[in-house]
């Protein structure tokens, strides 16, 4: 059966993540000196905690080549063929990482790595389906094929209450168009071509609730649907709701952002993240 | 206190770390690189430098750090591009000043090293100008000179001198208005902390990382309004070509050749020695420099570039870091407050409406014609002009949707419709869905004594009107005929109250107000300085 690996930015949870025999890499957050891997030595909450009192404002380094090697030879191990799927490049290193990881693998396992060209639950969303599929006896061309077909139907809308952790972080990408407006908004981005890209901007979390709510309603056909928050479970617990009527909830993935995702966001989004029928 | 010393293998792997980071960032830099001309090419010419530099100590196992010291000078001095470019190389040159006879070096040597070589590199250029490149340099040998007293180890003086210059940078838009204006920071500035920044990364150990590390440029201080592409189409002016070129001859004075060339051209800096004297300058005509210079003796490393052709790439590249639109939306406002709003809202076309709001269809015609795209939103402010704006998509070619905005409120509530994925048809519905829910007061001063639904108005009175068309109350004072208003008008369920004040009222007396409605009312009250004439306070209701 195909191993499938992925990188912490997937937000995908440990429990979710065991169930379905995914490998997840973290990657690093750090205040100052001080180093944690991704939901491994700080959770979620951990984070934002910490981020209130650190007077470090935190960054983030991608995983190493070496650490990818070290997972890909214990993997093949147990099959002969690996399906790595990471954060969009454009986004971190970590892609290139990866590649560089399989390159320093000597082993007759067949490794694919793909980048996700997104990020967060749209990404979760790609590894469950492709794990899916792998459980139900894909070899690795046929999952190739199907989640490089899948990545333009993997969308994810993200209300933000400030644009500044992203802007800090380098990673604002086309939703720099957002940036610098005198009036106070709450922006919904999306991903497109592996970047940020400017959506919306509502002019409150409530307008920003419904956004993502009619979101979803626009797609036709949704095979999962994944929502997320970082800080605000109540509001999570809201979206869930009003989803409801949608996408039936055991079609719906709850996470929160994690440690690393949550540094270049902050501490009040709310995502919703669909994957339309394959 | 005992450290270990640096030699000159150090100083080399140093900057070939720092070069290698570089490289990694010089499209990010190229892509900033707006001052003094918006060529587009800092990051390269900084590259450039860098190479030639690190070219001349490549094969060498040179370890006496003066001698390595002096050889990047030279290949800086010899591989100089542009302006960054030669103030790089002239940094080099100071830097081996300041190392002058020494083997070894630690972080205290290497702090005097970078305060000599600030001082070369301001030294250089005729006239130099903060928030550049200069003034990272500057910050970063101030903070190498202050780490130097407690501390003379040199990867303490780098990280110091780093940091100190990554502040720096984010800075500089604060210091030169060129910058802010274009919304980005230095870029000269920003590839002199890259460099500091990979040495720093070598002397820690870590520089194999950089070749999967994602570059990464500093962030300006504030969030400012990317708009490079959109300010500086409106700059086209020829720009000349930029032209560098190293001198060898004998007895060269380059005071005397910087005189020279001082009338051929711009942003002209002249520096070397006797022997060898590097120039750049931007001038219309390269031949006459080149000729001049002949005339003193050998020329070497010649590069001439066209400016303009490297504007064009320039701001092709400026559009590709936006999101791709082909829709220009026009609007008509009065108020340098809301030009100000509007402009940071995203790219729009705004005709100036004066007084009564009121630009002919000529006027709308124009605006619609000169816009970037075919397809164009005409948001148009005023319910006396819907019409007019009708008029004009008979008369133009181009697609065009008018979104019938009655007031500026509406107007703005509509462009912060606009969606980036959505074509013309999409923003029309979406645009007009969102004026839907916009009331707007408009409060104003009676001219003359009058009746209006019955009511007694006198000269002077505060009135307010609903939707451009129900006159809702009045009253001696403002706050009274705007309270009135807000109740008449549904306030209560409002979410957000949008306080814009004209030109004849005062910030502090709206922020009052605001105060006064915030108490009375659950939705979020926000003021802007709108600088309206006539309307001594527009308010909107969402």
């Amino acid at each position: 059966m195909v191993k499938v690996v992925t990188d912490s930015c997937s937000d995908i949870t440990p429990q979710l993540a065991r169930e379905l025999g995914i490998t997840v890499v973290p990657l690093y957050v750090q205040f100052g000196s001080e180093t944690y891997r991704d939901n491994v030595d700080l959770s979620t909450e951990e984070f934002y905690q910490k981020l209130k009192t650190s007077n470090v404002h935190p960054t983030t380094a991608t995983a190493s080549p070496a650490h990818f090697a070290q997972i890909f030879t214990e993997l093949a191990e147990e099959t002969t063929e690996i399906m790595a799927i990471t954060l969009s490049e454009k986004f971190s290193a970590i892609y290139a990482a990866a590649l560089q990881g399989k390159a320093m693998v000597k082993t007759d396992c067949r490794i694919e790595v793909i980048d996700s060209r997104a990020g967060a639950g749209a990404q979760m969303l790609l590894v469950i389906a492709a794990a899916k599929m792998a459980q139900s006896g894909a070899n690795l061309d046929q999952l190739t094929d199907r989640i490089k077909r899948a990545i333009p139907k993997a969308h994810i809308r993200m209300a933000f209450d400030t644009l500044e952790y992203l802007r800090r972080g380098g990673r604002v990408g086309k939703a720099q168009a957002f940036l610098g407006g005198l009036l106070k908004v709450n922006p919904v981005l999306g991903i497109k071509d592996g970047e940020a890209f400017p959506i919306a901007r509502c002019r409150n979390r409530a307008q920003a609730v419904d956004f993502l709510v009619d979101s979803v309603r626009g797609f036709a056909r949704i095979e999962a649907v994944a929502i997320e928050d970082a800080t605000t479970p109540e509001d999570l617990e809201l979206l869930a709701q009003r989803l409801k009527d949608v996408v039936p909830a055991e079609r719906t993935y709850r996470s929160k952002v994690s440690p690393v995702v949550g540094a270049h966001v902050g501490p009040h989004v709310l995502a919703v993240s669909i994957l339309e029928a394959l | 206190m005992k450290t270990d010393l640096a030699d000159g293998k150090t100083l080399k792997e140093m900057f070939a770390s720092g070069t290698a980071w570089l490289e990694k960032s010089a499209p990010d830099i190229n892509a900033i690189n707006v001052f003094p001309v918006p060529d587009g090419d800092t990051g390269t010419n900084m590259l450039l430098t860098m190479q030639f530099a690190l070219q001349e100590v490549k094969s060498s196992s040179d370890s006496h750090a003066s001698s390595v010291a002096k050889s990047l000078a030279h290949g800086a001095l010899m591989g100089a591009r542009g302006n960054s470019g030669v103030i790089l190389s002239q940094f080099f040159r100071g830097l081996a000043k300041g190392l002058e006879g020494k083997a070894n070096f630690d972080g205290a040597d290497f702090a005097r090293a970078l305060a000599g070589a600030a001082q070369t590199a301001y030294k250089g250029v005729a006239s130099p100008v903060e928030g550049t490149i200069l003034t990272v340099l500057k910050d970063a040998s101030k903070a190498a000179k202050e780490a130097a007293k407690d501390n003379h180890a040199l990867i303490a003086i780098v990280a110091a001198a780093a940091k100190s210059a990554e502040e720096s940078v984010a800075r500089t838009p604060g210091l030169l208005p060129a910058l802010r204006d274009a919304g980005v920071v230095d870029a000269g500035g920003q590839g002199l902390y890259i460099l500091l920044d990979g040495a720093l990364q070598f002397l820690k150990g870590e520089s194999h990382k950089i070749q999967y590390r994602r570059p990464r440029l500093v962030v300006a201080e504030k969030e400012l309004i990317p708009r490079a592409a959109q300010r500086l189409t409106h700059l086209e002016m020829p720009h000349g070509y930029c032209t560098n070129f190293v001198l060898e001859g004998q007895n060269l004075d380059s005071a005397r050749i910087d005189k020279g060339l001082k009338k051929r051209g711009q942003s002209l800096i002249v520096t070397g020695d006797d022997t060898l004297v590097r120039v750049h300058i931007h001038s219309f005509k390269p031949g006459e420099v080149l000729q001049y210079a002949m005339k003193l003796g050998k020329l070497h490393e010649i590069a001439i570039n066209n400016m303009d052709d490297q504007y064009a790439d320039f701001i092709k590249m400026q559009r590709e870091r936006m999101p791709q639109v082909d829709i220009a939306v026009v609007t008509v406002a009065s108020g340098e407050g809301f030009f100000e709003l509007l402009n940071s809202l995203g790219n729009i076309i705004i005709i100036p409406g004066g007084q009564t709001m009121n630009p002919s269809v000529h006027e709308l015609l124009q605006a619609v014609e000169s816009a970037p795209s075919d397809n164009i939103i005409l948001l148009p402010n005023n319910k006396n002009i819907v019409s007019a704006a009708g008029q004009v998509r008979s008369l133009t070619t181009k697609k065009l949707k008018v979104i019938p905005t009655r007031n500026i409120p509406q107007g703005i509530a509509a462009f912060l419709a606009f969606g980036y994925d959505l074509n013309l048809e999409q923003n029309a519905r979406a645009m007009e869905k969102a004026i839907g829910r916009v009331k707007a007061i408009e409060v104003t001063r009676a001219i003359r004594t009058t009746r209006l639904d019955g009511l007694e108005i006198k000269k002077g009175q505060f009135i307010a009107i609903l939707n451009d068309e129900d006159f809702i109350s009045r009253a001696d004072k403002a706050e009274e005929a705007i309270f009135e208003a807000l109740g008449k008008a549904g306030a209560d369920k409002a979410a957000i109250i949008t306080i814009y004040y004209g030109m004849e009222t005062k910030g502090a007396e709206a922020q009052q107000m605001a105060k006064g409605i915030r108490d009375q009312y659950n939705a979020e009250v926000e003021v802007i300085q709108g600088g309206q004439p006539h309307y001594h306070y527009v308010i909107s209701l969402e």
